[in-house]
């Protein structure tokens, strides 16, 4: 039970009969969903659809009714080696408003038991462009500095399984090219991306697969290539264009 | 690196992160002391207590002024995590989350005994009795641990109320009224000078309420967080 599963393809999520309520209220029934390794899937839906709920329940923070989950090479059933594989990045920052970058990467990285936590914090404030301002307190930053940085800290421990919910949110045009360039580099065969957004379309270049999420399921999941195939997701994405 | 050893050291990074956040804000200690020390004052100049009196109502009043400073340690505790949601980013870490329950007990209970450290001598000089005996720094030490790690638990299941600042209180006192008996009768017994162990009825149940507390959160702390 504690062992990774024994497969080529381990770098995978994926999610099996899944079903949550909140209030009695249905949010996922019975969804299915595979991002395989080397998949950059773009998930989409309308406010309320179960994006974050879904990601959420991937990233091991809510307890599914019903239904199983894999994510690189583990169940959730796993615990501590499951959410070793996964990078998540939420609506918040997760940070600790009193303590500075390198403080609350740090506090990060000895949690995960990264061996070399000193240089991969410096390397990762650097790479996200923060390095001039890595000893003020989070509190100071700006809407779109504690994105950066919170996108350095789901990426700190090299997670084989990414999930994104609206990266986006708060990044100036600048920073938006950065993780463009940064999702392009992370596209491999041994890492599986799942990214929610509510407005796609800048993510279409640069992704492989597009899920859409409607009434609990996934009503469509097609590669970008043969978007065109369904003329109402097509639609769908124009509309929120 | 060997299980437990990992397990340790997630305890250890989780209580470092809360007196790192407590060094840099300050939020947390000062507010606890102030209050801690308002309650002696308030109640030294209501209720002009007569020397003969004293030792009976000082063990109750020392336990109602760390009862309440600790209160509202636990709630800067929660709150600490709500911002940002923090408390999702230990959810996501790679250890068994019990480790987050001992980690966060342990801050608490360094924070509230380090009230307790302030009190004692002011609680002396205000009532004109000795209170640094070493029998009454056990039975607050015990005392303190189980109300803090009960405390901690509860705190664990208001975090993701809308009410939490209001439900903690509401449910801490009347499920630490064992633990504040014991505590009152074992700090009464001391200032009077009766020897520790014909107390010591008064100090097992501290202990088995620690054990209790601590297996309860060993047990039910990742189902408290989970949504």
């Amino acid at each position: 039970m504690k062992n990774k599963i024994d497969s080529p393809a381990s770098a995978r999520i994926e999610v099996r009969g899944l079903s949550k309520r909140y209030h009695y209220q249905p949010v996922l029934d019975g969804l299915d969903l595979t991002v395989n390794g080397g998949e950059l899937c773009v998930l989409v839906g309308a406010n309320g659809a179960g994006k974050t709920t879904l990601l959420r329940i991937v990233a091991s923070l809510v307890r599914p009714d019903a239904g199983e989950v894999f994510a690189g090479g583990y169940t959730l059933a796993h615990g501590g080696p499951y959410r070793r594989q996964i990078g998540y990045l939420g609506h918040q920052s997760l940070f600790y408003s009193d303590l500075n970058a390198v403080e609350n990467l740090t506090h990060y990285a000895r949690l995960y038991h990264l061996a070399d936590s000193a240089d991969r914090v410096t390397q990762s404030i650097q790479l996200v462009g923060l390095s001039a301002h890595r000893t003020k307190p989070v509190r100071t930053y700006s809407r779109g500095m504690q994105q950066r940085l919170a996108i350095a800290r789901s990426l700190l421990h090299d997670p084989e399984v990414l999930l994104l919910d609206e990266p986006y949110t708060g990044l100036d045009p600048e920073a938006a090219r950065f993780l463009d360039e940064r999702l392009r580099q992370l596209r491999a065969p041994n890492r599986a991306i799942l990214i929610a957004a509510h407005r796609p379309q800048g993510l279409l270049s640069i992704a492989s697969h597009v899920a859409w999420l409607r009434e609990g399921r996934i009503a469509q999941h097609l590669p970008v290539t043969r978007l065109g195939e369904d003329p109402a997701l097509s639609a769908y994405l124009k509309e929120t264009a | 690196m060997n299980g437990l050893r990992r397990y340790l050291s997630a305890v250890w990074q989780v209580f470092r992160k809360d007196i790192q956040v407590e060094v840099r804000g300050r939020q947390g200690l000062p507010v606890m002391l102030v209050f801690a020390l308002l309650v002696v004052f308030l109640f030294n100049f209501a209720l002009q207590l007569s020397p003969g009196l004293q030792a009976g109502l000082t063990a109750g009043l020392l336990w109602v002024s760390l009862a309440f400073a600790s209160t509202l340690g636990l709630n800067r505790s929660v709150s600490l995590e709500g911002e940002n949601n923090a408390l999702d980013g230990l959810l996501l870490a790679p250890v068994d989350r019990s480790a987050i329950f001992f980690g966060k007990t342990l801050s608490n209970l360094v924070f509230t005994l380090l009230v307790a450290l302030v009190l004692l001598p002011v609680f002396s000089l205000f009532y004109d009795l000795n209170l640094l005996r070493p029998g009454l720094f056990l039975v607050v030490l015990l005392g303190q641990g189980a109300y803090t790690s009960l405390g901690t638990l509860l705190a664990a299941l208001s975090i993701q109320t809308r009410t939490r600042d209001v439900l903690l209180p509401v449910l801490l006192y009347p499920l630490a009224l064992p633990v504040l008996i014991a505590a009152v009768e074992a700090s009464r017994g001391i200032l009077a000078g009766t020897p520790l162990g014909d107390l010591r009825s008064w100090l097992f149940l501290l202990a088995a309420c620690n054990v209790l507390f601590l297996a309860a959160g060993l047990m039910f702390f990742e189902t408290i967080l989970e949504e």
